[in-house]
């Protein structure tokens, strides 16, 4: 548990990310457009391209300041390893999908190896990393000694995937993680949760920021693989290693039915670029309309334009509006823990 | 905003939060203190374990089963009144 100012000082760290972020980002807009790395933002007539792959600077500010972290408070250094560990490879798949295109199987495989640290330095130093008892909301929890273990590189991918899934408008991923972050982090203040927890939320909800700056509608720069995957595998880990899956898994509803709904109708895992029959499309007046094609996944953006096609901002404001209500839920279901 | 939609979400969202928390207490009180097979079996922990984690993959499938229909019902009753892109 956090001691005295110990709390307030991880969080004051943690906010640190934001100007580095915010710094970075801008940063790699400009390296980026110099190199010809865009992205073509299909829900504007106008089609405009934005620097791609600008998302890079989250992990590189998560890995930062786990540094600074750890020569603080080296006690927690096993935990900052998986956790850096975990970013950076998920990061390097990232940025081998943006440049090479992957097949759609190869991101959820390959991030399920990423977070084999976690497992590894979990069976080396029992307790020291991630604790198997599940703890249940108004139930207590139970011991899952070979569940766990084999259940967590699962979770991180599928974290991880279900993010990258869920950033079809502008700033819905960066923003989405920012909303489910502070709310997890008030719960763990609220229950005076480790150290360690509570700086690593309050670092990805900074770092989110930072970059939403830029990202947030109208985008003028697009994460890229790099930073939604290495974003969604960090809050995976995050959620292991602070011990709130239940309450993340409720903060991240949203994300839980975007991604369900998808591959309940494609049925396997398929890149959104693969998919035939979109589920939305942009009609003459630049808003937004759900398709009607049957075939098409009822994906969250499109369920949120049946009956009422709206302009880009609107679906954001109304995806926003949904992250609030979900983290509220998470945020109460920690509470409940 | 489409504060319909939103409305419709927030009683999906509900609805599936408390299920949950139904689900995780029938694991929590009945499902994982049951012993299914003796420890001193061949394997016996690592089959309770397993019939264990089957039976919450059930409950996962049945309430994902649940969110598919309330969102098929709440959402995709009517024909959707979205034209087909020209």
């Amino acid at each position: 548990m956090a001691s005295g100012l110990e709390g307030p000082l991880v969080v004051l760290l943690g906010m640190a990310a934001f100007p580095i972020s915010l710094l970075l980002t801008r940063f790699f807009m400009s390296f980026n457009s110099a190199r010809g790395i865009y992205g073509v933002d299909v829900h504007k007539l106008d089609k405009p391209s934005i620097p791609e792959m600008c998302g890079v600077s989250i992990p590189i500010t998560l890995l930062v300041l786990s540094a600074i972290y750890t020569a603080i408070y080296p006690r927690d250094l096993l935990m900052m390893i998986a956790f850096s560990a975990v970013v950076a490879s998920s990061s390097i798949v990232g940025a081998v999908d943006d440049r090479f295109r992957m097949r759609g199987i190869y991101k959820p495989a390959l991030i399920v190896f990423c977070a084999l640290p976690i497992v590894f330095l979990g069976y080396l130093f029992p307790d020291q990393v991630y604790n198997p008892t599940l703890r249940v909301p108004l139930f207590g929890g139970f011991n899952l000694p070979i569940i766990y273990p084999l259940t967590i590189p699962i979770a991180v991918s599928v974290t991880s995937n279900t993010v990258n899934m869920l950033d079809p408008l502008n700033g819905s991923m960066a923003g989405g993680i920012t909303i489910i972050s502070a709310g997890l982090l008030a719960g763990l203040l609220m229950k005076g949760a480790e150290s360690v927890s509570v700086f690593l939320f309050a670092l990805l909800l900074f770092a989110s920021l930072g970059f939403f700056y830029y990202n947030r509608y109208p985008s003028k720069a697009f994460a890229g693989n790099i930073g939604q995957l290495s974003v969604g595998a960090a809050f995976g880990t995050m959620v292991i290693l602070g011990r709130v899956e239940i309450a993340a898994i409720v903060a991240m509803f949203p994300h839980v039915q975007n991604s369900f709904f998808f591959l309940s109708r494609i049925k396997g895992f398929v890149e959104h670029r693969e998919v035939t029959a979109k589920p939305t499309y942009l009609s003459e007046d630049g808003k937004l309309v759900a398709s009607a094609d049957a075939q098409s996944p009822l994906t969250l953006v499109r369920t949120l334009l049946v009956g009422k096609p709206s302009q880009e901002g609107e679906v954001v404001s109304t995806m926003f509006a949904l992250f609030v209500f979900s983290s509220a839920l998470g945020l109460a279901t920690l509470l409940l823990m | 905003m489409n504060y319909k939609a939103l409305a419709y979400q927030v009683l999906i969202f509900s609805a599936q939060w408390a299920l949950m928390l139904v689900g995780l207490g029938l694991l929590s009180r009945i499902i994982a203190p049951s012993r299914l097979f003796e420890q001193s079996m061949p394997f016996g922990r690592i089959l309770d374990a397993g019939i264990k984690a089957l039976a919450a993959l059930c409950l996962s499938v049945i309430w994902l089963f649940l969110w598919d229909r309330q969102v098929r019902f709440l959402f995709y009753r009517k024909k959707a009144r979205a034209e087909m892109p020209t």
